[in-house]
């Protein structure tokens, strides 16, 4: 009798571990840390395994810079590979795809007619997803990385409107300086805050082919397209646009101060509206423009500065179905519109204009539909340690340490000494 | 020192003695003070009243920044990290510094040295090769990757002071025990760890306050949140809630508080014991 | 340091005695002296950790010495080396001068002004750097509360006077470390040296330099050995305050070659630059050893 208790119990633990054997984890690392983002990405995942009962997804999440710099690498090299891994578009997916670390994911996208639930233009060669002609990027945040929030209380107090071009925004500056106000808040102790926004500014002044070729170590920084383009700097410096600090101050207590109210404007990318909610509260108004038009004439004149970021599936990944799987439900119409109520506007076809987004969410959203190019952010493009040094030239010209001339020539000291990346 | 100087009044020079000290003091601790002050305050009264005594005592505050920080996690790690590595660390300190001033065996001369290299060498030299060394070894994101790296890098310093001290103690007992019949084992851990406790102590507290403020490793070295030792939880925490000083500095609070009190408590032992080590 | 070695004989001999440094000989070699010499290999490669290393030669080494925020680097580490001397060890000596008294209420002083240096250097980053925030910040609210608004200054945003900040900051550290190190060797000064100074009517500054200093001496040379190697090591402070900017001011050795190593995934110029760093200080310390080893002073 007992023998015959211990052998069902053991049959019955038996039959139990197989089932939980059946189950396959998918592994997803990403740097989604908090905020509604992370809410609606929890959302997700819970609704995927409740329609899915067989699949358990495991996230290994890292905050922004750590998942750049060391967690990435760890996760990719270690023995334990994650089956799906944020990545951003550009030259991180063609290095990715290169090294084999990312999946083909061609007939992935073939199949059910996945690839045409995007918007077209994410499958264009300046998109980034792609690499030597095969999708290796599945898109799933469209970001815009730089444009200028301002106070909407302060512009009314001074009567001020939002500027259509550079002369006019050049106006606004100097009529807030006078009155007083911090025209402008940065927080630049790690360069790209301005250093973005500065890329942008450039890439409407300087002609194509000599902005491409300067960042691709093929051409100088030194030429008067560049000139120009910091000559515009350092006119917003000489009319005291600046916050004194702006090189000590970091990217998140920079943002603080412009919610607090505290300055006028503050150039910095799509993600202001989740800490804005969540700091600024009802007391808080604020609205926001695309960098004027400087010259009326350059193809990107009207250009937004931003890029796409979404996931990889790892060449080497244990399980690519179900992997691939979730991916499909994570960028279905359902989840993508919850996605962009949180903030982040999505890639796929229809669902910007069908959802139900905020104020601030709602214009980035038009501004992006509207927009006839998009930049992409140089250190997604070019080669990291270029982007930076001439994020620093851009920050030498705007604390006016440098003229746009001697920073130029710096620029292009520094890129010669680190060699051809 | 002389009982007769207790019961001598204060002359004036040292009533002047007294007060240059007190203000100096004041000055360097005023920091801290204010840091714990401002934990009960609110992010705004920390902007316009920055030097008043919180209005309200906001207790809640530490709560909140717990929670939202994590620390009970933190704390956590960073307990067990430290733990094992200052007993790894003064554990096997000790024993070779009983060897090399007690004991003769061959290369005793140069494994001295080689372990002097240590106190010359700074750890930001060698992070990245560790780096790529744990990460063959599949220790990377381990609280192993921190144990093992704090444990030897301290090595060496606690080798020199604690073999300082043995050359200052006479191997009176010790020798007592060997004629005793006792075997080099037996003469270790029943007459020289206890003679030299005291020493082990102070090697003991200064070792659990570098290795628990141990950033650039922990930085590098562990990945995943949860893992995470106090000091890179911080700097974290302060991006991202930097817009809610009250917060950051009720979390420097609670994890600064601690460290001191633990201090304090053993002052005396820790400088019984570096005046014993001391420099020579 | 370890100069002769005047012992009573052992209390045993034997080969096997090598097993009581076993442990810590091989903690020490994994840990330690391993990657110190496969930082040797990595250094003549080109590698970003993800591709696998390609053979460079000396590249990274031409690159180095072109670098001029590497350059300047050393530059900074060595004024912060200075700094530290002053601030550190130098006050840290007057303090425990300062503070040499069995009366009630020195035990207490002596222990609040260690204290700073107990707290973790990330603590302390965060803490000063909101004391110097330009709009915030205590030290500006204070010097605004004064009347010398003027000087208000966004501290750490300025090339000029972030580094100062950060040795003042550090000063305000680890001062009370050097202290304590001092104070300890003042204890072993027999009182009758001072008591018969006092008779031959030395005042206090007298005593100090005649007395204290020159037997002092050794402990001396060994704390400003101790800042020099702690000085290269610099990384926690400068890192969690401004990360080497504005406009790598601040930029130290340490931290530039994490910067470069993992910011701009060139992990192999960063440990070329580690080799080079490794180098100065073996070559630093030992010259400076050589040095203190000529002014040692007869133990008493």
């Amino acid at each position: 009798m007992r023998a015959l208790k211990l052998t069902l119990l053991a049959l019955g633990a038996a039959l139990m571990s197989t089932t939980a054997f059946a189950q396959v984890e998918i592994r997803i690392t990403h740097a989604t840390t908090g905020g509604a983002e992370k809410v609606v990405l929890d959302q997700i995942v819970a609704d995927f395994e409740a329609a899915n009962p067989d699949i358990k997804v495991k996230q290994i999440p890292y905050d922004d810079d750590i998942y750049s710099d060391t967690g990435l690498i760890t996760q990719l090299q270690g023995t334990d590979v994650p089956d799906i891994y944020f990545q951003w578009a550009g030259y991180p997916v063609a290095r990715d795809a290169e090294a084999g670390y990312a999946m083909d994911l061609t007939e992935a996208l073939a199949s059910d007619g996945w690839g045409d639930t995007f918007t077209p233009s994410v499958w264009s060669e300046g998109a980034g997803t792609m690499w030597q002609g095969k999708p290796y990027l599945i898109p799933t945040s469209l970001d815009v990385t730089n444009t200028i929030w301002y106070n909407t209380d302060i512009f009314a107090e001074n009567g001020l409107t939002p500027p259509a071009t550079w002369d006019e925004f050049v106006a606004v500056v100097e009529k807030l300086a006078a009155a007083g106000e911090t025209p402008i808040v940065e927080g630049n102790n790690e360069l790209w805050p301005f250093g973005n926004w500065a890329s942008h500014i450039a890439a409407k002044v300087v002609p194509e082919e000599e902005y491409a070729a300067a960042f691709s170590q093929e051409g100088k920084f030194s030429t008067p397209g560049f000139e120009k383009a910091l000559g515009y700097i350092q006119q917003l410096h000489d009319i005291g646009a600046f916050n004194r600090d702006m090189q000590g101050l970091g990217a998140d207590p920079a943002m603080a101060t412009f919610i607090e109210g505290a300055a006028a404007m503050h150039p910095i990318g799509s993600w202001l509206v989740g800490t804005a909610k969540e700091l600024g509260g009802d007391e808080f108004h604020y609205a926001q423009f695309d960098t004027p038009v400087i010259d009326p004439d350059h193809p990107l004149a009207h250009s937004v500065i931003g890029t796409v970021t979404g996931f990889i599936v790892h060449a080497k990944a244990a399980h690519p179905a179900e992997a691939i799987k979730f991916l499909k439900f994570y960028t279905n119409k359902e989840n993508q519109t919850k996605r962009a109520e949180a903030g982040s506007l999505s890639p796929v076809e229809g669902v910007n204009e069908a959802a139900d987004l905020d104020a601030p969410t709602k214009s980035l959203a038009a501004m992006l539909a509207e927009a006839p190019a998009m930049v992409p952010p140089p250190d997604t493009t070019y080669p990291v340690p270029v982007a930076e040094a001439y994020y620093q030239a851009a920050a030498y010209v705007a604390t006016g340490e440098k003229s746009p001339k001697d920073a130029l020539a710096w620029l292009d000291e520094t890129v010669a000494v680190i060699g051809k990346q | 020192m002389s009982r007769v100087i207790e019961r001598r009044r204060r002359s004036a020079g040292e009533w002047v003695q007294f007060a240059a000290g007190a203000v100096l003091v004041a000055v360097m601790f005023y920091p801290t003070v204010w840091m714990v002050l401002s934990g009960f305050k609110s992010n705004r009264e920390i902007f316009r009243t920055p030097f008043a005594l919180p209005s309200v005592w906001r207790w809640e505050n530490f709560l909140k920044a717990w929670d939202v920080g994590g620390l009970g996690q933190l704390y956590f790690n960073s307990l067990l990290v430290t733990f094992v590595a200052v007993t790894l660390c003064v554990g096997f300190a000790t024993a070779a510094a009983f060897a090399f001033s007690r004991l003769e065996f061959p290369g005793r001369r140069l494994c001295y040295r080689v372990l002097l290299i240590g106190l010359l060498l700074p750890p930001p030299t060698v992070a990245i090769p560790l780096f790529t060394e744990l990460k063959a070894l599949g220790l990377l994101n381990t609280p192993w990757a921190l144990i093992l790296p704090g444990a030897a890098w301290s090595l060496s310093l606690t080798v020199f002071l604690m073999r300082a001290y043995f050359n200052s103690v006479r191997p009176d007992m010790e020798e007592a025990a060997r004629i005793d019949g006792a075997n080099v084992w037996q003469i270790f851990w029943r007459v020289s760890v206890p003679m030299v406790w005291p020493a082990m102590l102070t090697m003991i507290v200064l070792n659990t306050i570098n290795i628990w403020n141990e950033l650039l490793f922990a930085l590098l070295f562990i990945v995943d949140e949860d893992k995470r030792t106090l000091p890179v939880g911080l700097i974290r925490f302060y991006g991202y809630h930097s817009t809610d000083y009250s917060l950051v500095f009720a979390a420097l609070t609670i994890t600064t508080v601690p460290v001191l009190l633990f201090y304090f408590l053993l002052q005396k032992q820790v400088i019984a014991g570096l005046t014993a080590t001391a420099m020579d | 340091m370890s100069g002769r070695e005047d012992r009573t004989a052992p209390v045993s001999t034997g080969a096997a005695n090598v097993l009581f440094v076993v442990p810590a000989m091989l903690l020490f070699a994994a840990f330690v002296l391993y990657p110190m010499v496969s930082a040797f290999y990595y250094a003549f490669t080109r590698w970003d950790g993800f591709t696998t290393p390609v053979w460079v030669g000396l590249a990274n080494f031409q690159r180095a010495f072109a670098d001029s925020v590497h350059l300047m680097s050393y530059v900074h580490v060595v004024l912060y080396i200075l700094g530290t001397l002053v601030f550190e060890v130098s006050f840290g000596l007057a303090v425990a001068v300062l503070l040499n008294s069995d009366r009630k209420g020195f035990a207490l002083m002596r222990g609040f002004f260690f204290s700073p240096v107990v707290l973790s250097m990330s603590a302390a980053g965060v803490l000063w750097a909101f004391v110097l925030d330009y709009r915030s910040g205590l030290l500006n609210a204070v010097l605004r509360a004064l009347g010398a608004g003027d000087l208000a200054q966004p501290w750490l945003s300025q090339p000029g006077t972030a580094l100062i900040a950060i040795i003042i900051v550090s000063g305000w550290k680890y001062a009370g470390f050097y202290m304590v190190i001092f104070f300890a060797a003042l204890r072993r000064i027999p009182r009758n040296i001072y008591e018969a100074a006092v008779l031959d009517g030395a005042g206090p500054f007298t005593q100090f330099f005649s007395i204290t200093l020159p037997l002092l001496r050794s402990n001396f040379l060994v704390a400003v050995l101790i800042a020099i190697t702690g000085g290269f090591a610099g990384f926690d402070l400068f890192f969690t305050m401004t990360n080497g900017g504005p406009f790598s001011a601040t930029e130290v050795p340490a931290t530039w070659i994490m910067k470069q190593a993992f910011d701009q995934n060139q992990l192999s110029y960063g440990i070329a630059l580690t080799v080079i760093l490794m180098v100065v200080v073996i070559v630093v310390s030992l010259i400076y050893l050589r040095f203190s080893e000529r002014l040692s002073v007869a133990r008493y």
